[in-house]
């Protein structure tokens, strides 16, 4: 069995603490410095592809959700408080503008029949070496996608990102009981769909 | 005794459930352990669900795209001014414009290879537009002159960097700005068959990546190793280069 005592797979490596060198830079940042921005960007990009990746299911939609996230953080920075967590703030703004663009360009179609990315993407490392492990994958961003959205972000916030619920509940502008609500709704809902593919 | 719900599992799987007490009594019964179980296994699947990688210099190419796009506001005007005038000393360089010149050097080189599309006899073609002119295109002068253009920046930053202690908030900007189109200049240099030019673009990039991405967090003992690189044979490499290049003929 799964030792329920062993939380091992949500460790400590999603700390929220800011290092004061983090804390040097946002600062620096806050006042127009671009390169100390600079670092802020090369620093978290590859995260936000990845979250913003998840929300949209498409690779380009998610490398122009990360720019525009970027730079609607340049622009509110100066509002960033120091003793909230960076990456949060981050994420936040990538779930709001990944929302707004979704609404604006995308529909949910394009899901339903996308395949898989890393089936044509020369870059994907960790390839699915089986028909069964495609399968899963597919199964899975259908599955996700089958979410409301509101749901689908809770559950990438949390289960991808290891995010608290106190902080995917803030990320989301929410209470901490509708996004538990909506975290169960989603693992729920999840498992139906997934349940068939345990046993293959 | 109360009864274990599926958010109770759910919970206790983030690791959120406010009651410590629910592992072991999970752990103690059969009925909770195998339901604990189903919820493990069906959740893992999820992992699956992975996005495809970037390489490691995305967070440049963040940069890169959205470097121009960032506005300034009034309450920044003193680092703007200062900006400015860091601008004044710091050397001139467009991606765009390297860009443009590495497709167009690329582009000629097919055409003049392979005679190209024989754009006379299509009716689509823009008027005036001769399949010969296009061909005329001299590919290996015009990557010349790019490389040439490319090397004397890379002279300037180099020579910056072996003559300052401390690292410029602009410097490592360049580099990358410089790698970024190094690159596109040697895979230009390769379609052209020209081998030693590609290669030693190829020599300049290691020393590129480690200005992009080491010099402003690395040590003073790194930088001084670098500088020693640069000085020991790299620089006048560059300039022996970038001299071949402005020659009228060049054969490299």
């Amino acid at each position: 069995m799964h030792h329920p005592a062993n939380l091992s797979r949500h460790p400590s490596v999603y700390t929220s603490e800011m290092t004061q060198t983090e804390q040097k830079i946002i600062r620096k940042a806050a006042k127009g410095d671009r390169a100390a921005f600079r670092q802020l960007v090369l620093e978290h990009s590859h995260a936000m592809f990845r979250l913003a990746w998840r929300l949209s299911g498409d690779e380009s939609i998610a490398e122009d959700i990360v720019q525009e996230a970027f730079i609607k953080a340049w622009r509110k920075i100066g509002e960033f408080r120091m003793d909230a967590s960076f990456k949060s703030w981050l994420h936040r703004i990538t779930v709001n503008t990944a929302m707004d663009y979704l609404r604006k360009h995308v529909r949910r179609k394009q899901f339903e029949t996308a395949e898989p990315e890393w089936e044509t993407n020369e870059h994907a490392a960790a390839l699915p070496d089986t028909d069964t492990q495609i399968d899963i994958s597919r199964q899975t961003q259908a599955a996700m996608m089958d979410l409301s959205e509101a749901e689908r972000t809770a559950l990438l916030l949390k289960h991808y990102e290891g995010h608290s619920i106190e902080e995917v509940a803030h990320i989301m502008e929410i209470t901490t009981g509708a996004c538990k609500q909506n975290i169960f709704r989603a693992v729920k809902k999840m498992r139906v769909a997934l349940r068939p593919l345990v046993a293959t | 005794m109360r009864h274990i719900t599926d958010e109770d599992l759910t919970l206790l799987y983030y690791g959120e459930h406010e009651d410590p007490a629910l592992a072991v009594r999970v752990a103690e019964s059969e009925e909770l352990s195998a339901r604990y179980d189903a919820l493990c296994a069906e959740l893992k699947l999820a992992d699956a669900y992975q996005p495809p990688l970037r390489g490691d210099d995305y967070g440049a190419e963040v940069w890169q795209r959205i470097s121009s796009r960032l506005g300034e506001n009034d309450s920044r005007s003193t680092v703007r001014f200062s900006a400015w005038l860091a601008s004044l000393v710091q050397p001139r360089f467009s991606l765009a414009g390297a860009l443009s010149i590495a497709l167009v050097a690329a582009l000629a080189f097919m055409l003049g290879r392979n005679g190209g599309p024989d754009i006379n006899n299509d009716p689509m073609a823009p008027k005036g537009v001769t399949t010969m002119a296009m061909v005329d295109i001299d590919s290996d002068r015009l990557l010349n002159r790019s490389v040439a253009t490319h090397l004397e920046q890379v002279n300037i930053v180099l020579t910056q960097f072996v003559n300052t202690s401390e690292t410029s908030t602009n410097e490592t900007e360049h580099a990358t700005d410089m790698l970024v189109a190094n690159r596109l200049y040697r895979q230009a240099a390769e379609a052209q068959g020209n081998q030693k030019l590609a290669a030693f673009l190829a020599d300049l990039e290691p020393l590129l990546i480690e200005l992009a991405y080491q010099a402003q967090s690395g040590s003073a003992a790194t930088r001084e190793r670098m500088q020693q690189e640069i000085k020991d044979g790299l620089l006048f490499r560059v300039r022996v280069m970038n001299n071949q290049l402005n020659k009228p003929v060049i054969s490299v």
